[in-house]
């Protein structure tokens, strides 16, 4: 029994709660041996904030900041998921710039959520210099962000039925600038990280997600994608006029090592950064004109009923159940998170590793706990 | 054997490219700000700290409805019809006078949600980030300039015991 612990066959190291590479209040409980993954259990919960519970106690537009709060980094993203849910319970129509303008900064969202992911990636990894790079241009994102709604990081944007501000004068320059030197630093990350030997070699071959391991643990987002499955639901399932966009949706090609490596995941991240930046071009050119406050109603009170919505975020598919019992505030808000699915393939796929490939899975799933928790 | 040479030339090889690039970047104009002697410019719709000018405040108390996070704490009372009328900036007349307009800014989550259903526009997010204070009770801004003139309403009558 007890002797047995310290003998040395086997031992629990408690990775976190408050370990820098957790993205966040992730614990982890291993059982090693030596230095080889025998089982790992995540513990979550330390960033439980109460988000459906507070939701049922406040009306529908109060809702928002608490959105912009589950998935800090892609707020946007996130709220915007809670404002179409909303928007198909009351059977309302956004006019076309209100749409073009979410796609626009979804998208510039999406950018900063990657660029951040991709940067703390390769921080962990243990390459510090992508890390400024990253955070370098995110800070570019984040001051365009700062100018349109006065907030850097929760922007409270997306309302129901429309966006709190319209573009400032000189903003799609000023994007149109950002876009221009930004495409640049996509492939100097190539030569910085992405076909970097060392990283190659701690990426390449770790965490591997087979094609049906994913499917059958409702993997989604670039994790899927990672493992060759084309599957996003701004093409399979349309919202915003995502539809009227062109874009390509990327997949992990296994180019090094086997398919649906943490290369394969981090790679479609950059590639998609690309796609972004061709869809916000297309955006700005197309902007139609309209008043952002057109739709914005008065008071919201939904019809009794229910709805499921869901939206890609940058982590994956965002859904949002609400219930609405005819009254100012919801009855039952339900978020059904990305990265929660994506953490109970986490023993699966990290059983018999080393305890380095712990944090290059984690890291190249990106995970982030407020979501998790809510 | 090959293998393990060409690993290690790769590894070099693959650094010394990266190198390249953090190299040029010597020759870039640094993109950090020394802060305190040097501060950002916010943009006007920067939504930091909340300041209501309480002149023009009607007391309509829908900045108290809209905040999700309930830190706007507000008392008003009816003005007598026999004082003299007074307006806000925008000619709203003011029939309300506000007794205690208090936002505590340590609960606020800066959604800004506040300032929109304001019809006089006198509750607005400045740009001014620099509010740090010493203790949390000094976060709590009272507004309110008014003393409340009526005379307190009597206590409800506590109810006897046993009573549902």
């Amino acid at each position: 029994m007890q002797v047995e612990a310290y003998a040395g066959e086997e031992m629990v190291l408690n990775m976190g709660p408050q370990h820098p590479s957790t993205h966040g209040v992730l614990r982890l409980e291993l059982e090693t041996d030596g230095e080889i993954v025998r089982n790992v259990i995540p513990h979550i919960g330390y960033l439980h904030r109460c988000f459906e519970k507070h939701a049922e106690n406040i009306d529908y537009p109060g809702v928002i900041p608490f959105c912009d709060r589950m998935d800090y980094i892609a707020s946007m993203n996130n709220s915007l998921g809670y404002a179409l849910a909303v928007e198909k319970l009351m059977g309302l129509e956004v006019n076309e710039r209100v749409k073009t303008l979410r796609v626009l900064m979804a998208e510039l969202n999406r950018i900063a959520s990657h660029l951040l992911s991709i940067g703390t990636y390769a921080m962990d990894i243990g390459s510090f210099t992508p890390f400024l790079h990253c955070f370098r241009e995110r800070e570019k994102v984040l001051d365009l962000f700062e100018w349109l709604c006065g907030a850097r990081l929760l922007y409270n944007y997306n309302w129901v039925g429309g966006v709190s501000h319209d573009i400032p004068e000189g903003f799609e320059a000023k994007t149109r600038e950002f876009m221009t030197q930004f495409e640049p630093v996509i492939a100097e990350m190539d030569k910085l990280l992405s076909y970097n030997k060392i990283f190659l070699e701690r990426t390449a071959d770790v965490g591997i997600i087979s094609e049906e391991q994913a499917l059958s643990h409702n993997v989604t987002g670039p994790n899927l994608r990672g493992s060759g499955i084309a599957w996003d639901l701004r093409k399979e399932e349309p919202y915003c006029g995502y539809e009227t966009y062109e874009f390509e949706v990327p997949v992990g090609l296994g180019e090094h090592g086997p398919l649906g490596s943490c290369w394969d995941r981090y790679y479609v991240r950059i590639r998609e950064m690309e796609q972004s930046l061709g869809l916000i071009r297309q955006a700005l050119d197309r902007l139609p004109e309209g008043d952002v406050h057109e739709h914005i109603p008065r008071r919201v009170r939904p019809a009794k009923s229910e709805v499921y919505d869901r939206t890609e975020t940058p982590r994956g598919e965002l859904g949002y159940y609400l219930v609405s019992d005819g009254g100012l505030i919801p009855f039952r808000v339900k978020v059904k998170s990305p990265c929660f699915t994506v953490l109970s393939l986490l023993p699966a796929i990290a059983k018999g590793g080393m305890v380095a490939d712990i944090i290059a899975i984690i890291g190249s799933i990106d995970i982030v706990m407020g979501e998790i928790d809510r | 054997m090959k293998r393990y040479f060409k690993d290690i030339f790769q590894s070099i090889w693959t650094v010394l490219q990266g190198m390249k690039i953090t190299g040029l970047h010597l020759f870039t104009r640094s993109c950090t700000l020394q802060y305190p002697s040097v501060k950002w410019e916010l943009p006007e719709r920067s939504r930091m700290r909340l300041f209501n000018k309480i002149e023009d405040c009607i007391g309509c108390g829908q900045c108290v409805r809209a905040c999700p996070v309930d830190c706007i704490y507000m008392t008003t009372e009816k003005r007598n019809k026999e004082e003299p009328p007074i307006f806000a900036a925008d000619g709203t007349p003011i029939k309300l006078r506000v007794t205690q307009f208090d936002i505590d800014m340590s609960l606020c989550c800066y959604c800004n949600l506040c300032t929109y259903p304001c019809p006089t526009h006198c509750l607005v997010m400045t740009p001014e980030y620099e509010f740090a204070v010493q203790a949390k009770q000094d976060f709590l801004y009272r507004f309110a300039k008014d003393e409340p003139q009526a005379p307190p309403k009597p206590a409800p009558s506590p109810r006897p015991a046993g009573a549902r």
